[in-house]
């Protein structure tokens, strides 16, 4: 049976959907690893329930070696993703997203020994939540826009722990936990691994 | 209903689905390796290797093959061809979206 008229306009506009979904699929192809993120967001919760009886007092002896460990996942995630699909590492984007997020940790290590020689280390969740937010939301205008979403509800999660420091423990097992593993999933279905 | 002689002239080589993803996801990017393209499209190994085959046999798609790592690496790229013939079939898809719309509102 020929196609009627509206048959054609409806497959024309299904084939012109489909061109833009792919379209935008193909170019918010991320170097980051979903998966990578997960496993970060595994180690926040870890590192949360061992930090726990500790209260505000902020271990560092808990956070730092955590913090090692998340960049470890992290950086595995990236490489097993990167040799799956072929595609070098280091890549101009990567290249610029290291340059977007590194200045923030760096700032975040400095305020990190100042802030426990003063003795505020009841600040450091809201310090650390909220420089790690800029630094994922300044990444991530060269990758996916989940990761700028990221970076802006890490930022608002420290805030709200700058203000509260009493919460800062929980805000933290929700940043660095909760958050990465909800939006490394995201990015795991959405953004190729 | 006769069928729009727009239909028929359409470029049936990037017409089929599977072709139109490769094409759409190359003009969103300068190049992309096999395993990125198999990733966007969700596909697999054989069905893309065929129909990147028959882009590439026309002329639409040029293949770079290298090394890294001591790995070979196969790069996908559009050529000026398969951007125009991917313009023209835009160009087509929108003018039948349009007199539909004329039609109805006429």
């Amino acid at each position: 049976m020929p196609m009627s008229t509206h048959d054609h306009h409806s497959e024309a506009s299904k084939n012109l959907a489909f061109i833009r979904e792919t379209m935008e699929s193909a170019s918010s192809f991320t170097a980051v690893s979903g998966l990578g993120t997960v496993a970060v967001g595994c180690v926040g919760l870890l590192a949360a329930w061992i930090a726990w009886p500790y209260g505000t007092e902020t271990p560092l002896g808990v956070w730092i070696p955590a913090a090692f460990l998340a960049l470890a996942s992290a950086g595995i995630g990236n490489w097993v993703k990167a040799k799956r699909l072929d595609v070098p590492m280091w890549t101009g984007s990567f290249r610029k997203m290291a340059w977007g997020i590194v200045p923030a940790l760096l700032a975040g290590g400095a305020l990190t020994l100042v802030l426990t020689r003063e003795g505020a280390s009841h600040l450091l969740p809201g310090t650390w939540l909220s420089l790690y937010g800029a630094g994922v939301a300044a990444a991530g205008t060269f990758s996916v826009r989940a990761l700028r979403w990221m970076g802006l509800v890490f930022l608002g999660l420290g805030v709200l722990a700058l203000f509260r420091p009493d919460w800062g423990l929980v805000l933290l097992a929700v940043g660095f936990g909760g958050v990465h593993i909800v939006s490394g999933i995201f990015i795991a279905r959405s953004h190729g691994g | 209903m006769a069928v729009d002689p727009k239909v028929d002239s359409l470029d049936q080589l990037i017409h089929e689905r599977r072709r139109l993803g490769i094409v759409s996801a190359l003009a969103a990017n300068e190049s992309l390796t096999f395993g990125e393209l198999k990733a966007v499209l969700k596909t697999t190994d054989g069905n893309l290797s065929v129909h990147a085959r028959k882009l590439e046999d026309a002329g639409y798609v040029k293949v770079s093959k290298g090394f890294e790592d001591r790995r070979p690496r196969t790069e996908y790229s559009l050529t000026d061809k398969g951007r125009r013939a991917l313009e023209q079939y835009l160009a087509k898809m929108e003018s039948i979206v349009n007199s539909t719309r004329d039609a109805l509102e006429r």
